[in-house]
């Protein structure tokens, strides 16, 4: 039987039985409804926790061990020598160097050329961190140099590109201050800063002074507590001011691809230094809870499609039974009996296919609904996501081929009785 | 037209044999109109199934429009039903949920492979003809039930002659019907016949019998 012919006839069959056609279309579409709405949350939440918790998958962040015995088991101070070891690891690529400003540096007036309500008296104490350049080298602005400046020139720092959203959704509300444009707007900014001046009593250093700090970019590669700035930098604060480094806060590593992370995290360990998991880890925790429940939601939304192929088993199987005469006609008509079970499975794959489209679209406009309710009850928070569902176009093609093969597995068996349906018999 | 020798068919009860059929022979020219009769159960649908290849399981030589019955396949029989063969019932056997004009396209989307498959248009215009054929073209939206028993029999043989079959096989087809319609359905087999084809019809019913040109009777499984 010809294709058009397979589709007329199918048609025809759920035509002129709509009500099961409807059931079973229904039964298909919850099912597929299910799988995509919880697929597409899953993927939703999983992108908002990683606008949350970002992190470069390809960054080791070593520490010295909490407790050291010195060099005697070859862990201890993050020195020079520790840095080209780690840096000659196998699967790392390289190794950046970080070094915490012991030096105090405090803001006590707004950033120049942005319009921020500051309040009278308000100092904010800034930690800054040295790294390598190399580390950021890929988020400084064109035209911009992260590198230590020249006597009287401002120091380029980088910031984290979540410190905007933290600053806007919870500092700025909280002290009545002015919100900060997005990104890149910030970029090429000066903050007035006063080098060696703590608010912490006692601690202002003896000599204070005025510089200024330059924003040369944003990048996810800086601690959202910090300000980067070049690792030349610190040295030099740390000279003036007659600090000693016995070693650095800490090692960047950077290694070739994400999947040798872990082996390159045993090696540290048993180098006898400490891993910062930090922000990565608790990525990871999230990502996993988050795939686990969408994993079991999806699960129990394949169970849905699955009672929903027995649904249309039984019912497909009700309806051969009572066109058992109808077949026969057909048979004695030139029906042979691949035509026979090719029709019934037409039938099935139209529900399926019909259910499945509608189950799509069930997901997509329950997924607004979720969304309208509860952004609405959610509170402004930093990086709350416009959407917690995602829809990538495979989920479309993944929620219809779910349906569809549900459908088409339900009607195998009654395809296959009504394939064997004897048209001497039943027709007389 | 048609050709049986020997055709025995026997049906198994449980620890029983019947033979219904035994050693039977039937030759029926192109252009006949052969009515076979005989008592219920004397196996004259068993001889019209064999005849139309819906029965294949029997012994014996049947050859049928040019084909070697016992020598097709399921395909081959089906395509041989299809091409070769128009099928009435007597309980008319439309489909209930179709209208009319639906029915009589029926046998034209079970085309055999290799061979030109009509448009879905183009069938509905052989449909429609059909009807006009059989006088009912203006009730070709009616579904089954809204038709009378003789207008039901009509969308039948309409749909029986859709593919242009050389032999039409009618199994009791006034069996259902008043006087009425009875002549007219006769009426339409002698006009099928008229134009060249063969009509072999199982019936009890004398009227048809004494339209038929050869009337045959099976008794004990043979055709005298």
């Amino acid at each position: 039987m010809r294709t058009r012919a397979l589709v007329h006839l199918a048609t025809l069959n759920l035509r002129s039985d709509r009500r099961g056609a409807l059931v079973n279309a229904g039964a298909a579409c919850l099912g597929a409804a299910a799988l995509v709405f919880f697929v597409a949350l899953g993927i939703g939440v999983g992108q908002a926790a990683r606008r949350m918790f970002a992190g470069d998958a390809r960054l080791v962040e070593v520490v010295p061990a909490a407790v050291s015995l010195g060099g005697a088991l070859g862990g201890g101070q993050l020195d020079d020598g520790a840095v080209e070891r780690l840096g000659g690891l196998p699967g790392v690529e390289a190794a950046y160097r970080r070094l915490s400003l012991r030096v105090p540096v405090a803001a006590s007036r707004a950033p120049e050329g942005v319009k921020v309500n500051w309040p009278p008296g308000f100092t904010v104490q800034v930690p800054i961190v040295g790294v390598d350049p190399g580390l950021l080298a890929g988020d400084v602005a064109r035209g911009l140099r992260f590198e230590d400046p020249p006597p009287g020139g401002a120091i380029p720092v980088l910031a984290s590109r979540r410190l905007v959203e933290v600053y806007n959704k919870t500092i700025a509300p909280a002290w009545n201050l002015r919100r900060l444009p997005p990104g890149l707007d910030l970029v090429g900014l000066e903050f007035p800063v006063r080098v060696g001046f703590s608010i912490i009593p006692l601690k202002t250093e003896d000599r204070v002074y005025d510089a200024r700090l330059l924003l040369a970019g944003l990048s996810e590669r800086v601690p959202l507590y910090s300000l980067a700035v070049p690792l030349a930098t610190v040295r030099r604060l740390h000279a003036e001011y007659g600090k000693v480094d016995p070693g650095y806060t800490g090692v960047t590593l950077e290694v070739r691809r994400p999947d040798d992370v872990p082996r390159v995290v045993a090696a540290v360990r048993g180098m006898g230094f400490g891993v910062d998991e930090g922000e990565r880890a608790i990525a990871e925790r999230v990502g996993l809870a988050i795939a686990v429940t969408a994993g079991a939601l999806a699960l129990l939304a394949l169970l849905m499609t699955a009672l929903a192929a027995l649904a249309i088993a039984q019912s497909l199987s009700a309806s051969v039974r009572a066109r058992t005469r109808d077949i026969a006609v057909l048979e004695a008509l030139g029906a042979t009996a691949g035509d026979v079970r090719a029709m019934v499975l037409a039938e099935a794959g139209l529900v399926g296919a019909t259910g499945g489209l509608a189950g799509v679209a069930l997901a997509r406009v329950a997924a607004l609904v979720a969304d309208r309710a509860a952004l609405g009850a959610l509170p402004d928070f930093p990086f709350r996501p416009e959407t917690f569902f995602s829809f990538p176009a495979w989920l479309y093609v993944l929620g219809v081929a779910i349906s569809l093969g549900a459908a088409l597995v339900g009607a195998l068996a009654p395809a296959a009785a009504a394939a064997r349906v004897d048209p001497a018999r039943a027709v007389a | 037209m048609i050709s049986l020798r020997q055709v025995v068919k026997r049906f198994r009860d449980v620890d029983e044999e019947h033979v219904v059929l035994d050693r039977l022979d039937l030759e029926v020219r192109a252009g006949e109109f052969v009515a076979v009769v005989g008592a219920s159960g004397s196996g004259k649908s068993t001889l019209l199934y064999i005849v139309g290849g819906l029965d294949a399981d029997f012994e014996g030589e049947a050859v049928v429009a040019g084909r070697r019955l016992g020598e097709l396949g399921a395909r081959g029989r089906a395509a041989f039903r299809n091409e070769a063969v128009g099928f009435v019932f007597q309980s008319f056997n439309l489909l209930p949920a179709l209208p009319a004009v639906e029915n009589v396209m029926l046998p034209g989307l079970f085309v055999p492979p290799g061979r030109p498959a009509p448009s879905l248009s183009e069938l509905r215009g052989r449909a429609l003809e059909a009807l006009e054929q059989v006088g009912l073209r203006e009730k070709a939206g009616r579904l089954p039930a809204r038709l009378s028993g003789g207008e039901r029999q009509r969308v039948a043989i309409a749909r029986a002659l859709l593919s242009r079959p050389a032999l039409l096989l009618a199994d009791e087809p006034t069996g259902n019907l008043d006087a009425t319609s009875g002549e007219s359905v006769i009426a339409l087999f002698g006009g099928m016949v008229a134009r060249g084809m063969t009509v072999l019809v199982v019936t009890h019913e004398e009227r048809v019998s004494a339209a038929a040109g050869r009337v045959l009777h099976l008794e004990d499984g043979r055709l005298r």
